[in-house]
């Protein structure tokens, strides 16, 4: 595995156009991580509602598997425009499109067609990047579209968007023309300079609020942005069950201790033993929650103490069911996802001790064993959010 | 002044699935004249559960070290009632 000094944070945020219930843009991501690989794309389908959603859907994930399978970009944007389903009143098929293809060495190749220019921020500044223009023929005409080539630094971020952010705005009496890509970019410096590690979910979704309200609420078109920050990854570790061996508990210690990061420790018999050796007392909390599952404690020193085996159950299925960072509600399950949301690499140790209370067959409900619940967190996390994730069994 | 009675409420995983989360509302339910003479606190895991032939089935709650099985509020009240 390929494992890059940097982390990439990649998140988006949108809005529908008003009163429509699917979005005519389509962000997609995907990390390939044999080859320390990123893709995303960025796709807005022409109009608007179920049949832009149609279109920009099927765009962005051909898009994503050609580029993937590393085919050239100009017979890929070719394949994709000509096999689209044709709009039977206008006649076309249409769906812009952003490609942003990051390589382990950080080499960065961005397509665009038709979609706004893409940002590049840099030191509180934008970068401007030359293009070169590439001719296609779409369903025999001639199109341009614009490629990009360049080395991404630790702490750059790509910012891209459809044109319901730079058009935004439309016919206000401010601006007549819209947001426009120049407002934008003033928008964004004094966000970064108010707020210099904002995480990609939070840009994107000022971004897109800023639109909307250029749009008086009222979306007049689909709003979409998507913001890729390359930085130093901010770790977490989650500690879940005793350690086989008793005589390994020490281990499991001197792992707290040393880490550089935040710690999260799930398990009521984990924390014991962690309270043992750090000498340092485990608050139980008595709050009873709409999460229905055990309270969270609290101990010095570790950023969440929970208990184990039900509140990863619970993690496990909230995960499995949403699919933005955006997580609402409360308890502990949530804590801990709001937790790994807001890290880049996930380090668990799962103790292996398996506890013989929880094995009889007479309990109310069943308890998983604590291995297989975390791995089934984990293959969420690598493949629908795109975590790095380190795994030790204790 | 009176030393106060100590109610240790355990909320691991087995106790809390045998019922024990309920025991989390005893604050509310306690009569009157007991709500100031007793401390409810939460623990993890009281370890009685890895012996239930020796202790009784779960949830456990501790009642100034003194252990009770398959405890619930009303338990816990006919027991501070009897013994205070
Ligand atoms: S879970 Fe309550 S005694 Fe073990």
């Amino acid at each position: 595995m390929n494992t890059r000094k940097n982390f990439i944070d990649i998140d988006h945020y949108q809005l529908n156009k008003n009163k429509n219930v699917v979005c005519g843009d389509v962000f997609l991501s995907k990390k390939i991580k044999e080859e320390g690989k990123i893709i995303a794309v960025l796709s807005d389908g022409l109009g608007s509602g179920i049949k832009a959603n149609v279109l920009a859907t099927m765009t962005a994930s051909m898009a994503l598997n050609f580029t993937s399978n590393n085919s050239p970009i100009q017979h890929t944007a070719e394949i994709i425009s000509n096999t689209l389903p044709i709009d039977s009143e206008r006649q076309i098929s249409y769906a812009t499109f952003t490609i942003i293809d990051i390589d382990y060495d950080s080499e960065t190749k961005i397509i665009n067609y038709d979609n706004p220019d893409f940002l590049l921020l840099r030191n509180q500044k934008f970068i401007p990047i030359p293009e070169n223009s590439i001719e296609i023929n779409i369903l025999g005409k001639n199109k341009k579209m614009y490629s990009f080539d360049f080395k991404i630094q630790k702490e750059d971020r790509i910012i891209v968007f459809t044109d319901g952010v730079s058009q935004s705005g439309i016919g206000n009496t401010n601006m007549a023309f819209g947001w426009g890509i120049d407002n934008v970019k003033i928008f964004i410096i004094d966000l970064i300079n108010k707020y210099k590690f904002i995480s990609s979910h939070d840009l994107a979704k000022k971004i897109v609020n800023q639109a909307n309200n250029n749009d008086i609420l009222k979306p007049r078109d689909d709003i979409s942005c998507a913001v890729l920050y390359f930085r130093e990854p901010r770790k977490l570790l989650i500690c879940t069950g005793p350690p086989f061996n008793k005589f390994d508990d020490n281990k499991l210690g001197s792992i707290i201790k040393k880490y550089n990061g935040k710690v999260i420790i799930s398990g009521g018999t984990t924390s014991q033993i962690v309270s043992r050796l750090f000498n340092k007392e485990i608050h139980v909390g008595l709050t009873l929650d709409h999460s229905g599952l055990p309270p969270i404690a609290k101990m010095e020193g570790i950023e969440l103490v929970t208990e184990g085996i039900l509140t990863l159950g619970k993690v496990s299925e909230i995960l499995q069911n949403i699919n933005t960072t955006e997580v609402n509600g409360e308890g502990a399950a949530v804590e801990i996802i709001k937790n790994i949301f807001n890290n880049d690499i996930i380090e668990f140790v799962v103790g292996t001790k398996i506890n013989n209370a929880h094995q009889d067959p007479n309990l109310p409900v069943e308890l998983e064993i604590r291995r297989n619940v975390v791995k089934k967190i984990i293959k969420i996390l690598e493949e629908k959010f795109l975590k790095e994730i380190n795994l030790h069994f204790i | 002044m009176e030393k106060k009675i100590e109610i240790k409420i355990c909320i691991g995983t087995l106790c809390y699935v045998m019922g024990g989360s309920e025991l989390q509302l005893l604050a509310e339910h306690l009569p009157e004249k007991f709500k100031k003479r007793v401390d409810i606190i939460g623990s993890t895991c009281l370890d009685y559960c890895l012996d239930q032939e020796k202790y009784g089935k779960a949830p456990f709650v501790e009642i100034n070290g003194e252990v009770m099985a398959e405890a619930s509020i009303n338990k816990v009240i006919d027991y501070l009632i009897k013994k205070y």
